[in-house]
């Protein structure tokens, strides 16, 4: 490792390089993220933003080296957690750093629990998984985070069954379970989506509470521009499993740069405004085995587009004040000599 | 610690009481399921009377009486006597005891190894799972009866050990596919990813949170297995290849009914043994009917 490379992993939590993962489908691999670039500094939260299919869940499985055994594989790059390549850790070494070090909450609370166990057993399991301590302890610990997380009467939930628990409560415990052994990063994979918007607030607010409190860095996938405004440091753009843009909360919202990214900031319903139609990005995110990997991902729906952006294809390049772009419409993101022939 | 953020998203309903666990509900759904429970109350007894065999009755199940050859139900032998002159009650509880060994402890070798293959198997995926897969084709293109026959010829003196052997090793492929293709369903759901992402080794992960979501289904297969293998004990008992004729199994003792004078003429030879595997067996599907009726969580019967 080349030591100036080793310095800025020192100053970041998780930083992946070059990430390219994806799937074999019929035999043929399809990466279905390239070139993924994502830094990660303490007590930071970073925000993944994307349509559905752009990428931002395998992103997180990835670095839970939670991708599907079957079809599902890390090709190319690193993810350097505190230093140390997550992608070349067994899953045993994995085991270790998982539900200790990185914390996950899943999309679908509904489903994450285990219907046949009290939330008591699994909110213990993952102490025991980590510290040797007793299960009377266990226990007591499970019913303080319980609470810190906001569920009123935890004494008697901790001897509930999932299904007696309502969506936000159950991604409470979700919560609960993935900040139990105060992690550095807290990968939260659309937490709100499945609940309704009252419970989205509360369940926001917590996350952001807590992060502040334990001073965790947070990488939140979503696809919900307004909860990025609340949250977010550093915000992430996705498309088609490329990032396409990246920059810190206010100049994403004030100054995009990238057309997607402008469109996607338009289709924002406004309390202001009385339209009778939302706009909307015409068009839909290819599908994994039809992304054409020549030129701007983006083409077919851009209004913007160009001819040459068929043909080549645009790098993720920095406009200055950290605002990354990947774009033929600013000439740094055309490829240098290298680049090309390496297409 | 203190409470980061209290929101008050629930109610306290009034006298909570602490909840049943998915056992206990199925467990008073059993219970309450009448034929199930008088199936189980049979089998029980059934179990009860051939294991406790020596004390009930005095007589010896193997020994031949010449004096005595296929005599009808008298005061003495309450069921008359066979064609080696035994006692026919005595041989149908020492015959049940070794019917019943048969079938339980092939039905717990064939699901435990079913089991553990068919978890790995789908659990794993893969590789893992075309191999062991094939492997599981390999063994169910085996004959039963083929191999019994020449376990039998090779270790004579084996008893009713090379049967429950060769039913151990060669019958579990059904149950491992059952509970592959459960497990492949039941991984796919979110809190087996959520238990990896807690630092669960995979064993565990199998274990802990696959197998008790597949169990009950396993355990209604087991019990369909039970009655299948008695009937299979008895069906090769009486062509003559299962269980030696020296020891008494339900199976032998239907076997002289292949004489048609003792069809014809004695039924008391052949139809106790009969009717008591008819009701065993009935009673076995009846309580697995039972217990899937009390797994299900959509039947409320």
């Amino acid at each position: 490792m080349a030591g100036r490379e080793f310095f800025n992993t020192e100053t970041s939590i998780l930083n992946t390089k070059n990430l390219q993962a994806g799937f074999f489908i019929g035999g043929k691999f399809y990466p279905a993220i390239e070139d993924i670039n994502i830094e990660i500094k303490p007590g930071k939260v970073v925000c993944v933003v994307g349509e559905s299919g752009s990428g931002k869940s395998v992103t997180a499985l990835s670095i839970m080296s939670l991708l599907p055994k079957e079809n599902g594989s890390i090709q190319e790059g690193e993810i350097l957690f505190e230093g140390r390549n997550l992608v070349d850790l067994s899953q045993d070494d994995m085991n270790e750093i998982r539900g200790k070090d990185i914390g996950m909450i899943f999309q679908e609370p509904m489903t994450s629990l285990n219907p046949v166990f009290t939330i008591g057993f699994q909110v213990q399991e993952v102490l025991l998984n980590h510290l040797s301590i007793s299960k009377s302890e266990a226990r007591e610990r499970s019913i303080q985070l319980l609470r810190q997380v906001g569920i009123s009467r935890p004494e008697e939930i901790v001897d509930e069954y999932p299904h007696q628990l309502s969506g936000g409560m159950r991604q409470r415990v979700m919560i609960a379970m993935a900040i139990a052994n105060n992690p550095k990063l807290l990968i939260a994979d659309e937490p709100t989506t499945a609940l309704d918007v009252t419970i989205q607030a509360q369940i926001l607010e917590l996350i952001k509470e807590i992060q502040k409190k334990m001073n965790m860095a947070v990488m939140l996938i979503t696809h919900d521009l307004g909860v990025v405004a609340e949250m977010a440091d550093e915000i992430i753009v996705m498309y088609a499993g490329q990032i396409v843009e990246q920059s810190d909360t206010y100049s994403i919202f004030y100054n995009p740069k990238h057309p997607y990214l402008k469109l996607l900031l338009q289709s924002i319903p406004r309390l202001d405004e009385n339209r009778e139609r939302l706009d909307s990005i015409k068009g839909i995110v290819p599908s994994l085995t039809n992304i054409d990997r020549t030129g701007c991902r983006f083409t077919d729906r851009c209004p913007e587009a160009k001819d040459e952006c068929r043909q080549i294809s645009p790098q993720l390049a920095e406009l200055g004040g950290g605002h990354k772009v990947r774009c033929l419409l600013y000439k740094e993101s055309y490829p240098t000599e290298k680049a090309v022939t390496n297409r | 610690m203190d409470p980061v953020v209290e929101h008050n998203t629930t109610k306290i309903p009034l006298n909570h009481q602490k909840s049943p666990s998915p056992w206990v509900i199925a467990r008073r759904k059993f219970l309450k399921n009448k034929i199930a429970m008088i199936a189980l109350v049979f089998l029980v007894f059934i179990t009860v009377i051939s294991f406790l065999a020596p004390y009930i009755t005095t007589e010896d199940p193997a020994k031949v009486n010449i004096a005595k050859l296929m005599k009808a139900p008298s005061a003495d032998n309450w069921l008359g006597t066979d064609n080696g002159g035994r006692d026919i009650f005595t041989r149908l509880l020492y015959g049940g005891r070794v019917s019943l060994t048969i079938g339980f402890i092939a039905t717990l070798n064939i699901t435990i190894i079913g089991t553990l293959i068919g978890a790995v198997a789908g659990y794993f995926g893969g590789k893992v799972d075309a191999w062991l897969m094939r492997f599981t084709d390999f063994i169910m293109v085996f004959p039963f009866l083929i191999f019994v026959i020449v376990l039998n010829a090779i270790f004579p003196k084996s008893g009713i050990s090379a049967l429950i052997f060769v039913i151990s090793v060669l019958g579990w492929g059904g149950v491992a596919r059952l509970v592959r293709s459960k497990v492949l369903s039941e991984k796919e759901n979110d809190y087996i990813a959520a238990a990896i992402s807690i630092g669960t080794p995979a064993s565990k992960v199998i274990y802990k949170h696959l197998l008790p979501n597949v169990i009950s289904t396993v355990i209604v297969q087991a019990t369909i297995l039970l009655a299948s293998m008695i009937v299979f004990e008895t069906g090769i008992s009486f062509l003559g290849f299962g269980v030696p004729q020296t020891i008494p199994s339900w199976g032998n003792m239907i076997s002289p009914a292949r004489n048609p004078n003792v069809i014809q003429f004695k039924p008391w030879i052949w139809m106790p043994p009969g009717i008591v595997l008819t009701l065993t067996i009935l009673s076995v599907n009846f309580v697995g009917e039972g217990l899937k009726d009390a797994f299900n969580p959509k039947s409320n019967r």
